[in-house]
């Protein structure tokens, strides 16, 4: 019985196993099976003779060692004999590592209620060290905003820019369709009462008071909200922020204010690029293929959008800023160690901020009925 | 001797700057390389050529025998690489960035791997509590032996190292080099490594290869130390490395 790697000689009181060919990392799947078919009969010892070896690397010696190792279990003494010294510093390796390994204590793998203790306690901790983020963020921007430095100013601008202004395209194209798509389903509906030129009340009332600011607030979230975290977490990871404090700056003041001022004068900008294309995208279908005219559609705009419709949704583009602006700041700011962590913290931080808008949203629409207005 | 690593006419140009201007440099079969030079001399860009990882403006390397090209998959089951901050992939715990190679070149089940890694783990002198750990939780001279143990998983023939000992202390330094010039001697390795820690490059290396003037001086030590290039001079005659020399002298390494 031999293969290509072992062959074996039985004697008298010992068995002798022939070690040849390459014992290499390509090779352990066959090596281990080979090592497997060492089976000395009872009151044999096993004597591994090595010179016919050509070439070794830790893998091969690996599997020759493990295989010493699971006969000692059975209480079977192994040798080694004829070894190169070319090769035997292979085993040496081993020999070595596998005597560090067996010195050590086993790591100590938690049990079930030590992982429940573990993971309320991290659920505490964590809970405890977003109220302190907040409270940390609320306190420096109230001191920040008290005493604006040059800095914050420029800052703010920036964001401004980008956040609002570089935004203004796509956000007006996405209104834009939608006020089509909403005089289109809502033209389909109304015609069966004969009531089509109402499709104008409805497109700009809906938009002007809802559609708007909101598609601005979620296209704002996932544009701006997204690289907030992103952009502060590396400058975490990268200890920027860091470098900040012990330079004796805020890096919530320096990073968090112009971002969140930024957004809160950006939104309600945005929003209103967002009504007027809105509007506009209703026009063209309603006077284009519904035979309303334009001054028709300009007098039905006046006569149902009086200006509270205008303003309230223009009210509801600084909250859902600050929302934006602080949901993204404060999770790029929980990036503490890892790239994984960074994409984590930026997915959270647009979910959140846009669940946050739309609950928002909500809140404002009961309490704007229950005004009256 | 046999050569590893060919470089002929390495031409790095970065608009008006030229790095490498007609490079050439063989490394040797088994033999431990000291890669020194000024900042902006392109020991990163060279090591980075050779890795494959940088395209250069012309010139041709060869590893292996194998003609090296700008992310084209290279020997990579042949080379394992140390960079300077570990680049231990930070969403795998220390045991899963042992494994992975392993994992990926291989069909070793499961146990196997596992048992190969801890293999590997123990070798570069890392205690197997880690295992469970991620990255982000050991320390700088940790990560870097995790990052080795990655670099040894596939068994290479090459190694190359970014600043091993950068980071650490001198204890924790002189630890890495003995650890790199045992593995050096028992696992038939050839080495290339950048560094600017000159105990190492008068401890462990056997050539050392300086940059000057987009070109390259290499030699033995004695031989790098009789140059004559200015640059080289003042390199090797600041106090710490005519110290580092002395105590080479007195042989600090044993």
């Amino acid at each position: 019985m031999s293969n290509a790697f072992l062959s074996f000689e039985s004697e008298p009181g010992r068995l002798v196993v022939k070690v040849r060919g390459q014992w290499v990392f390509d090779e352990v799947l066959a090596l281990e099976h080979a090592t497997a078919s060492v089976e000395p009969e009872p009151g044999q010892f096993v004597s591994f003779q090595c010179a016919g070896l050509e070439k070794i690397d830790i893998a091969g010696a690996w599997v020759l060692y493990d295989r010493t190792e699971q006969l000692a279990v059975e209480g079977i003494e192994s040798e080694f004999t004829g070894f190169k010294a070319a090769h035997f510093k292979f085993l040496q390796h081993i020999i070595d590592a596998a005597a560090i390994r067996d010195y050590e204590e086993p790591p100590e793998h938690p049990v079930r209620p030590q992982r429940v203790r573990k993971a309320v306690e991290s659920l505490g901790s964590h809970s405890a060290a977003v109220i302190e983020d907040l409270g940390e963020i609320a306190r420096s921007v109230l001191e920040g905003m008290r005493s604006p430095s040059l800095y914050m100013v420029g800052e703010t601008i920036k964001q401004v820019y980008q956040t609002g202004v570089q935004a203004i395209p796509v956000v007006m194209v996405i209104t834009f369709l939608i006020g089509i798509v909403t005089v289109h389903q809502a033209a389909s509906q109304l015609e069966k009462f004969g009531a089509t030129v109402l499709v104008v009340d409805l497109v700009s009332i809906s938009i002007t008071r809802e559609m708007g600011v909101l598609l601005a607030a979620i296209m704002v979230a996932g544009r701006s909200g997204s690289a907030f975290a992103a952009a502060l977490g590396v400058m975490k990871l990268n200890e920027e922020v860091d470098a900040m404090r012990v330079m004796g700056l805020n890096p919530y003041q320096m990073l968090v204010i112009p971002r969140i001022l930024g957004l809160v004068i950006a939104l309600p900008i945005l929003t209103i690029f967002a009504d007027i294309a809105g509007i506009a995208g209703g026009a063209l279908i309603a006077i284009g293929t519904m035979g309303i005219s334009s001054l028709q559609f300009i007098e039905r705009v006046a006569y149902s959008t009086d200006l509270t419709n205008f303003y309230i949704g223009l009210i509801k583009a600084p909250v859902f800023a600050l929302l934006i602006a602080a949901v993204g700041t404060l999770r790029g700011m929980q990036v503490r160690s890892s790239a994984e962590e960074l994409g984590l913290k930026t997915t959270m931080a647009v979910v959140q901020s846009i669940f946050m808008i739309i609950v928002a949203d909500a809140l404002f629409a009961t309490l704007f009925t229950r005004m009256g207005i | 001797m046999e050569t590893i690593i060919s470089i002929k006419n390495l031409v790095n140009r970065f608009g008006n700057q030229v790095v490498h201007d007609g490079l050439c440099l063989d490394i040797r079969r088994d033999e431990i390389l000291g890669l020194v030079g000024g900042s902006g001399s392109g020991k990163s860009v060279l090591m980075r050529s050779i890795l494959g990882l940088q395209k250069p403006t012309s010139g041709t390397i060869t590893v292996l025998g194998q003609r090296i090209e700008y992310h084209k998959p290279g020997p990579s089951r042949c080379w394992g690489v140390l960079f300077q901050g570990g680049a231990l992939l930070s969403g795998l715990t220390v045991q899963q960035n042992v494994e992975l190679p392993i994992a990926l070149y291989s069909d070793m089940p499961l146990e196997t791997r596992h048992e190969l890694a801890s293999l590997k783990l123990l070798m570069t002198g890392l205690s197997l509590s880690v295992a469970d750990k991620y990255p982000s939780e050991l320390s700088g001279g940790m990560r870097k032996r995790v990052s080795l143990a990655r670099a040894l998983a596939l068994e290479p023939k090459i190694l190359f190292l970014d600043e091993p000992t950068a980071g650490l202390d001198p204890i924790a330094a002189t630890e890495f080099d003995q650890l790199i010039k045992y593995l050096h001697d028992n696992l038939d390795l050839t080495i290339m490594m950048i560094t600017h820690d000159v105990d190492s490059l008068f401890g462990i290396c056997d050539r050392i290869a300086v940059l000057v003037d987009g070109g390259v001086v290499v030699g033995t030590q004695d031989e790098v130390l009789d140059s004559d290039h200015p640059w080289i001079r003042d390199y090797f005659g600041v106090p710490r490395a005519q110290r580092a020399r002395g105590a080479m002298i007195r042989p600090a390494y044993e």
